[in-house]
């Protein structure tokens, strides 16, 4: 208990003077009273793993008194993590899952959905990396081909896909046909879709894009979907877009959907997924708490740096952190077959099981190009490190940490 | 400015003791006794720039609400009901019953006028508040007044001691409210249903006592010091009482039961320094939980009192005015005047336990006592605490709204920095195992109880709260009143601040 007490002391003893002449007295272990969150978060998974619950009520106290979801890093991280720890320690997990996504399903919007994306896009190429590295091995792998049919298994709302049609539109050559067939994997309404689909079909014409498009919706059985559900033809040219999706898809059934993904013959398939691995620590609570901790971290972090204090966008996004962290770390079961997952893994790891059905791509220099160019837009802080040879697809890093993994595979 | 300090034995106005004041009635009404000047600012011409009026004053629906419940309480309590879970239905059926679809009305059977078991006969009033309130709120924030309603359906959850009926609650709440937003109402019941989760959080822990960062409480202190008039009204109007009580002393002390960054006596210092008789040599003792804190805090008043040529010391004191050893380190030197000053806030226990402070006041028989109180009562039940603390932050956020814009970051660090915590603290009162203390529900009443008189706050005082006033726009909606020797801070019809000064009758 004693670190704990003297963590209790720092918190409430000023770290620095006011004085000019004592700044150099800060506290001897700085990152200490900056990062106070991640000790005591730690602290806390240990305790309960190792049941202890005098030292679970009394760290869980602490944390209750000093989090906040407004605050800074610490006290959001403290305050979303908290929720989860505290479900888990309770067994209130799925309950409280279950709660949340109601609410949510219930007040989102178009509007309010679409303003999130837009100005996280805006503010940092998280997403926009991805779409920018698939689009360019989509137009590659496609060349020449007259029937498009991109499959796009995201819950990007489409915002990928603009820049995609205006680079078809712009081609020397006769502009394709393009049927656009979004498999929504999220309890997505129908009227969201539907607004989405109108907005699509009007920018294409702006384009003079020939263009179709189609909505598969609520299946979370990937691996089931036929070639006739897809609406999947002989004589088309498949892309298969996958961002986000795969670590969507429970435990379980990840090889089968790759194998079905294979029986679809695509041209190619476009892998993007966070660099995080919830998956192959998920029967040991701390170990995964621990990834959990380090990846959200960053996410936070990188959120305060992008976004003005009081922006309700980020503060979206970071609700959508506290039910991902929710349901990683405090629900029972939900790994089995046709449950939705939050379990993300590794590139590394995705590698392994796509490389049963599929031959990695690898990005050509213009599009490699282009992804520098994107990220030339952003703030400082955002890099692409060189490809390493046994290296396959492409990191986005931040502060030199891998954040997002973006490839590319035929069959 | 000549500070004249009346001390002439009966020669002001001495005043009966304070009637009990009505907790529940947060509005502050009009119909004031007789001796009462009002004196509210008048209030300009409507211009283009006060769309303050326009907006959802979630202040305005909360008096209808506060006063609805304050009725409901009493009516309940007459007929001697089961107090809470009666006190609970019938808000919810009276109060919030038109915003929720159609009920059958609920009969009431309890004892009756009669002594007889019947149905109860509510009294007149059956027009729902809420709904007039609705009238009012047409404008605007629907979403807003929906969240309310579910933020008060969650109070009396946790009234009724339902939590896991409130935790499922305020997590719809927490998903959507933001902080951040143009509508007050909705930021309001951001930072309350927090607190909330907060509290049920607590309950279920079993273990209540609070954590404070001082230092980021200090800093927030200070933002709202500089973007809202209230803290510069008690700053101001309790050095005027201060100065006229030190009308010719040349050896005061001033002890301040919490001082923070003592942001209030350099201006203090200034017109001492000044003054026409010379200035007096000044002790000064400043109390609070940091040492380290305090002793910064006197390092900065020492220095600016050295520029001024003024003769100063400073004793810190890291504890509670309450405490027992107190009364041994505060020493009084003799011949010297004595000046306490309390400046109210529901951050934390300031003081302790309050018959103790009580007892040390009397004690010492100070010159002059400055007391600036929150018109906000911490005593009484969940439910009572609850409402009179949603009718007064709300109104608080509602005056910041109407001058700062909806990003603006010192409105951020207020409103989350330092309302939030007290909020937080307000509504975790009462909850398992926070300090058990009494604690008195207005000190001016116990003051005129316990041997202390009241020193009406004299014109000068009125005057400097007027010049603060007009350093900030919009001035049309604060309200400021004098009236029963107090001052009176606050915006449109709710009292926020009141500002009062005593004296002992040992010092007479």
């Amino acid at each position: 208990m004693v670190n704990l007490l003297s963590m209790h002391n720092n918190i409430n003893e000023p770290q620095t003077s006011h004085t000019s002449s004592s700044r150099s007295s800060e506290s001897s272990n700085p990152l200490e009273a900056k990062k106070w969150a991640s000790k005591i978060l730690r602290d806390c998974a240990k305790a309960i793993s190792g049941n202890d619950s005098s030292k679970i009520n009394h760290l869980l106290w602490m944390l209750n008194e000093l989090a906040s979801p407004y605050g800074d890093c610490d006290q959001k991280l403290a305050s979303h993590f908290l929720q989860a720890l505290f479900c888990k320690a309770f067994e209130s997990g799925n309950q409280c899952y279950k709660t949340l996504t109601s609410v949510v399903e219930r007040s989102h919007s178009f509007e309010s959905s679409r303003k999130v994306i837009l100005k996280f896009q805006e503010v940092s190429p998280w997403t926009t990396f991805g779409h920018v590295a698939s689009n360019g091995a989509i137009l590659e792998a496609l060349e020449g081909e007259t029937k498009l049919h991109i499959l796009d298994i995201s819950n990007t709302f489409c915002t990928q896909w603009p820049t995609l049609l205006e680079a078809l539109a712009t081609k020397s050559d006769e502009t394709p046909h393009l049927k656009l067939t979004v498999v929504v994997t999220l309890g997505m309404a129908r009227s969201i879709m539907k607004e989405i689909g109108q907005r699509m079909e009007k920018f294409a014409r702006l384009m003079g894009v020939p263009f179709e498009f189609h909505v598969v919706i609520g299946s979370l059985r990937l691996g089931e979907l036929t070639r006739e559900e897809l609406g999947v033809q002989e004589d088309e040219a498949i892309a298969v877009n996958c961002v986000g999706a795969l670590q969507r898809i429970s435990v379980e059934e990840r090889d089968e959907v790759v194998r079905m993904l294979h029986a679809l013959k695509p041209k190619v398939v476009t892998v993007v997924e966070e660099e995080a691995d919830f998956t192959s620590s998920r029967n040991d609570f701390v170990k995964c708490f621990e990834e959990c901790l380090r990846f959200y971290t960053l996410y936070f972090e990188m959120l305060e740096e992008c976004f003005v204090p009081t922006s309700n966008e980020r503060l979206m996004l970071e609700r959508e952190c506290s039910r991902s962290i929710i349901r990683v770390l405090a629900c029972e079961g939900g790994d089995g077959v046709g449950e939705e997952s939050e379990r993300r893994e590794r590139g590394i790891q995705w590698c392994e099981k796509l490389k049963k059905s599929f031959t990695p791509v690898r990005y050509s220099d213009d599009v490699v190009d282009d992804v520098k160019a994107l990220l030339k837009r952003y703030r400082a802080g955002w890099s692409l490190p060189p490809a390493q040879a046994e290296d396959t697809g492409l990191y986005l890093t931040w502060k030199e940490e891998p954040v997002v993994w973006a490839s590319a595979w035929k069959p | 400015m000549k500070g004249e300090f009346e001390v002439v034995h009966g020669a002001f106005d001495f005043l009966q003791p304070q009637e009990q004041w009505d907790c529940n009635h947060i509005v502050f009404s009009s119909s004031a006794p007789n001796n009462v000047s009002v004196n509210a600012l008048p209030r300009p011409m409507i211009d283009s720039q006060s769309n303050a009026t326009e907006k959802f004053e979630v202040s305005e629906w909360m008096d209808h609400v506060a006063r609805q419940f304050s009725e409901t309480a009493a009516t309940t309590n007459s007929f001697q009901t089961e107090s809470a879970v009666s006190t609970a239905e019938n808000f919810m059926l009276h109060t919030l019953g038109d915003c929720r679809p159609q009920k059958t009305a609920r009969r009431h059977y309890g004892i009756n006028g009669n002594g007889n078991v019947g149905e109860i006969q509510w009294n007149g009033q059956q027009t729902n508040s809420i709904y007039e309130g609705s009238r009012v709120m047409n404008r605007l924030d629907e979403h807003g007044l929906n969240l309310l309603t579910l933020l008060l359906e969650c109070a009396v959850a946790i009234s009724v001691e339902n939590l896991s009926e409130a935790h499922r609650m305020v997590l719809e709440l927490t998903q959507m409210a933001s902080p951040y937003g143009p509508s007050c109402a909705e930021r309001v019941v951001a930072y309350f249903s927090m607190a909330m989760s907060s509290r049920i959080m607590n309950s279920w822990l079993g273990i209540c006592t609070p954590l404070i960062n001082h230092k980021s409480v200090h800093g927030a202190f200070q933002f709202f010091n500089n973007i809202s008039p209230f803290i510069k009204f008690a700053h101001f109007t309790s050095n005027q009482a201060i100065l006229e009580a030190f009308h010719q002393r040349d050896r005061v002390h001033i002890i301040d039961l919490d001082i923070m960054q003592g942001l209030q006596w350099p201006a203090l210092f200034h017109i001492l320094a000044t003054r026409i008789e010379g200035p007096p040599h000044v002790r000064m003792t400043g109390m609070g939980s940091s040492m380290e804190l305090l002793v910064e805090t006197g390092k900065q008043l020492s220095q600016f009192a050295k520029r001024l040529g003024l003769s100063f010391e400073f004793h810190p004191i890291a504890k509670k005015f309450g405490d027992n050893e107190v009364s041994n380190m505060v020493q009084i030197r003799r011949g010297e005047t004595v000046a306490v000053h309390w400046l109210q806030h529901s951050l934390y226990d300031a003081t302790g336990p309050d018959w103790k402070t009580m007892r040390l006041l009397q004690q010492l028989s100070p010159r002059v006592i400055t007391l600036v109180e929150q018109d906000i009562t911490p005593g009484g039940s969940f439910l009572d605490r609850f409402v009179g603390t949603l009718h007064y932050y709300s109104t608080i956020f509602d005056s910041l709204g109407a001058s700062l814009s909806i990003d603006d970051p010192t409105r951020y660090r207020v409103e989350h920095g330092l309302l939030y915590r007290e909020i937080n603290n307000m509504l975790a009162i009462g909850g398992p195992t926070r300090s058990g203390e009494e604690k008195f529900n207005h000190w001016r009443s116990e003051l005129a109880r316990n041997c202390f008189v009241q020193v009406p706050m004299s014109s000068n005082s009125m005057a400097q709260a007027q010049l603060i006033l007009n350093m900030f726009p919009p001035t049309h909606g604060y309200s400021l009143i004098q009236g029963d020797g107090t001052l009176k801070l606050g915006w449109k019809d709710t009292s926020l601040y009141t500002a009062s000064s005593w004296t002992s009758h040992a010092s007479v």
